[in-house]
């Protein structure tokens, strides 16, 4: 395991979005209810899912007690005697080194005779004894009794120590490696009985819900990652186009974001290949060839051939098959069109399903893979199947990406407003939620400059109930040959009830393009959702219409009248953000503090008292937020602190400093970053502090005020510059929280 | 006798130092070397009134823990009045609040008794 890796996160300048996810499992692991609730990670191919619990490892390492934080990484390959070693060994030292504050037994390489002995060392004799009863176990050639230990080290610790254990596991889904050394199911069997544990918590990362078939961990919460959102994804290929140096357009950008699935991987190798190469990203077509050469002979490519693993041309044909497909297609289909047997079948829907690539229910077979993924499977299949050379199916794919991105030009906001939409309906989870955030003419009326005004009757400011989702499409098939926007249609039940009267279907419209939504888009949707009604039989059902550029008054009334819901995209972004966990959902209640997502970039110059200028910036930005005016003076100095390392590290006496303020529902995030070649490490460890008794030391002092002042305070290296990012929370106003005391 | 100047006020032997709105190096060194020439002249107490000043940075912080010293070095006193909350934070932080005699206006800190030890208000 490289766990010169675990402490060594990937620097925040090229790590996007996941704070929700990360703040979530923090607070689960670190709660005072025992055991904190464990959750199921689940997301396609590097979608950062390793990432995030390296930063749960990193902060529950030094950010707290409460628990001892263990992390292991499966791998697909081992005897059960390798794995036991591996896994107790992994516990164990990473047990000693948080109790003995010292990470470098994490990080080094260290025989487990040398944990044992380490244990005595330090009376720790109850897990001396775990270490030797692996000794044990191996000498007399008793596998079984050795990985029976290994996987129940977690809580023997628990129970000796008192401290509970958390274990962070990466890629669970590979403890069910069935190889020719046979491992078997062993391990996932012991796995799943040392986890259904009551004493100790755990967060799982894997690549699909698969896991989950058969409740064989009871209770669990899942926590979905997918590809970063469209704001995200652009804005990360925005930064990394800075950092390397990248001539890009920012519209060519989100394009490109948007057709890599926000995918953080792909969007990192595209940069990296185009600072690489020397191109440029500011064209479809310089999209298209950077793409395509990435896809064929670059990093993503690698990647792909080494992840899916095909074993058999056979693999390659149903891949192919399934990926062209619009629907889910049967396994008797694919044997027939293929002439496989059954078993042939199984072990091919088998390894692909293992793999992410397919999803297998009841003898229907769906494509679970990305567009990427499609593409490099269209490749292949045609080279390798067909024999088509190289240039000709890069050709073809290059003319592809242009029509679609062409296309993508101009219905981009439709794509991403639906899949928007379609993701929060998806997330809805028996949260409560603002009314006025369904109702747009209520809420436009209250909402000015960024900020929601609360009513004094407050009708507007009561919440509902909103459905627990449990499945949702689009109607394109059901509806074939109808005009209109895209409808959606989730299915869902009330109140935690799953009876026939607790049954709900919301049926949502989404107008894309750039005119308000007015009387005929109304009409056309109430009798498409008439027809669409007979399909289910739904004791109750939702009428829901998002449009990109409002309402018109005729249309508001329409749907005042009807009882449908409207919604534009700031509301959307407001319930988006709310829903991503219970606190958020919890925070969403809070009527005053209804504020969308907003960015502004300011560039400094190298100039006398420029910092004065940031403060300046963070006292607006601040005071519109709701900031009260200690934390406004505590986010100014915070922020000058960070302006003057910057101009200070910079290269040159020139260079300028770039700041990025984000606010959100519940914080702002600064990021200042410069053109420099580090920051003082020295002062940013905060260890250079004076030993002498008598007046503190004189220089020094940024980094621990910049701590001291803001909630949370990150430093990384990015490449050709430096970036710190400060964090302050919105505690509401007047409740005397914000602006934490010093 | 009192006599008040734009930036300081002299009440016998002591000294108001009126400090500007942001507080970096140049703003500084403009108060190190006001408070070196009153303790030249003989004034045994400064204080430091911070009521117009907003920020104050690190490397302000730097100066103003140069100036403590050399008040002490030549047997004289000093004191803060007049502190924002961000800026009692600020010293706060890198411990000057132990140090020093901080007092909510510059009469109060005028008017105190000579202390031992540390006192904040």
């Amino acid at each position: 395991m490289k766990h010169r890796a675990l402490f060594a996160t990937c620097p925040d300048g090229e790590f996007f979005g996941r704070v929700s996810e990360i703040d979530s499992i923090l607070r689960r692991a670190s709660s005072e209810r025992r055991p904190a609730p464990s959750i199921l990670l689940f997301g396609g191919r590097w979608t950062g899912k390793t990432e995030v619990l390296r930063r749960v490892f990193h902060n529950l390492f030094w950010g707290q007690a409460r628990c001892v934080p263990v992390y292991y990484q499966f791998k697909g390959y081992g005897t059960v005697e390798d794995f036991s070693e591996d896994y107790l060994k992994e516990v164990l030292k990473q047990y000693l080194a948080f109790r003995m504050r010292e990470p470098k037994f994490v990080r080094d390489g260290i025989s487990l005779d040398k944990i044992e002995k380490l244990l005595v060392d330090n009376d720790m004799y109850g897990l001396a004894d775990i270490a030797a009863l692996h000794r044990e176990a191996r000498k007399s050639g008793d596998a079984s009794a050795a990985l029976k230990n290994a996987m129940h080290a977690p809580l023997a610790i628990t129970r000796l120590s008192g401290i509970p254990v958390y274990m962070i596991l990466d890629d669970i889904d590979l403890a069910e490696y069935q190889g020719p050394l046979g491992r078997s199911t062993a391990v996932a069997r012991e796995l799943i009985s040392s986890l259904s544990s009551s004493d100790f918590s755990f967060v799982a990362a894997a690549s699909s819900r698969r896991v989950l078939e058969g409740g064989v961990f009871g209770s669990i919460e899942a926590m979905e990652l997918n590809g970063l959102d469209e704001d995200l994804s652009s804005s990360m290929m925005i930064d990394l186009c800075r950092q390397y140096g990248v001539d890009a357009d920012t519209e060519m950008l989100k394009l490109a974001a948007f057709r890599l699935d926000g995918n953080p991987m792909y969007l990192k190798s595209l940069v990296w290949a185009a600072a690489k190469s020397g191109l440029k990203l500011k064209s479809l077509k310089d999209f298209a060839d950077l793409y395509t050469q990435e896809l064929f002979d670059g990093n993503i490519g690698f990647a792909l051939r080494a992840a899916m693993g095909l074993k058999s041309i056979n693999d390659l044909r149903v891949l192919h098959a399934c990926s062209g497909a619009l629907f889910p297609v049967s396994d008797e289909d694919l044997m027939e069109r293929f002439r496989f047997s059954a078993p042939e079948m199984r072990e091919i829907l088998n390894s692909l399903s293992g793999a992410g690539l397919v999803e297998v229910n009841l003898g229907s077979v769906r494509w679970a893979g990305d567009s990427t993924v499609k593409d490099f499977v269209y490749f292949i299949y045609e080279t390798r199947v067909k024999g088509r050379s190289s240039d000709e199916v890069r050709t073809y794919l290059a003319r592809e990406v242009l029509k679609q991105g062409f296309d993508f030009k101009g219905s981009r906001i439709s794509v991403s407003l639906f899949n928007e939409a379609s993701g929060i309906v998806r997330s809805f989870n028996n949260q409560k939620i603002l009314k006025v955030l369904f109702r747009n003419q209520a809420f436009n009326s209250k909402f000015k400059n960024g900020a929601y005004k609360v009513s004094a009757d407050r009708k507007e400011d009561e919440e509902f109930d909103l459905p627990q989702v449990v499945g949702s499409f689009d109607t394109m098939r059901l509806e074939s040959g109808e005009a209109g926007p895209p409808i959606l249609v989730a299915h869902g039940f009330q109140n935690g009830r799953y009876d026939a009267g607790s049954e709900v279907v919301w049926i949502v419209s989404v107008k894309d393009s750039p005119s308000p939504v007015n009387l005929g888009d109304v009409e056309n949707f109430l009798r498409r959702s008439m027809i669409l009604r007979e399909n289910f039989r739904a004791a109750r059902l939702v009428r829901w219409m998002i449009g990109r550029d409002g309402f018109t008054a005729e249309a508001q009334k329409k749907m005042d009248s009807e009882g449908v819901y409207s919604s534009d995209p700031v509301q959307l972004r407001i319930i988006k953000e709310g829903l991503g966990d219970v606190d958020g959902a919890s925070r969403l209640r809070t009527a005053e503090k209804i504020v969308p997502v907003k960015e502004f970039e300011v560039v400094l110059p190298s100039a006398t008292k420029a910092e004065l200028v940031a403060a300046r910036a963070v006292e607006e930005i601040g005071t519109e937020m709701g900031f009260d005016e200690v934390a406004i003076g505590q986010m100014k100095a915070a922020l000058v602190e960070a302006c003057i390392n910057g101009f200070e590290h910079s290269r040159n006496r020139t260079a300028r400093v770039f700041l990025r303020f984000v606010s959100s529902v519940d914080r702002l995030t600064i990021y200042v970053q410069n053109t420099g070649v580090d920051f003082d490490a020295a002062a940013a460890s905060g260890a250079s502090r004076d030993a002498e008794a008598g007046l503190p030391r004189k220089r020094g002092w940024g980094f621990e005020l910049m701590r001291g002042l803001m909630d949370e305070v990150r430093m990384e290296k990015v490449r050709g510059g430096a970036k710190i990012v400060l964090v302050k929370y919105l505690v509401k106003k007047g409740d005397g929280r914000n602006g934490q005391e010093v | 006798m009192v006599k008040k100047y734009r930036n300081f006020k002299e009440i016998g032997d002591a000294v108001v130092i009126y400090s500007d709105n942001y507080i970096n190096d140049i703003e500084g060194e403009k108060l190190e070397d006001l408070c070196a020439s009153y303790l030249d002249r003989g004034f045994t107490r400064i204080v430091i009134d911070f009521s117009e000043t907003d920020l104050v940075n690190s490397i302000g912080v730097s100066i103003l823990i140069g100036i403590i010293e050399k008040v002490r070095d030549s047997k004289g006193r000093i004191s803060f009045s007049g502190l924002k909350r961000v800026n009692h934070d600020i010293f706060s932080i890198v411990g000057l609040t132990k140090h020093i005699q901080i007092f909510d206006t510059e009469e109060d800190a005028v008017n105190a008794r000579a202390r031992q030890g540390m006192v904040t208000t």
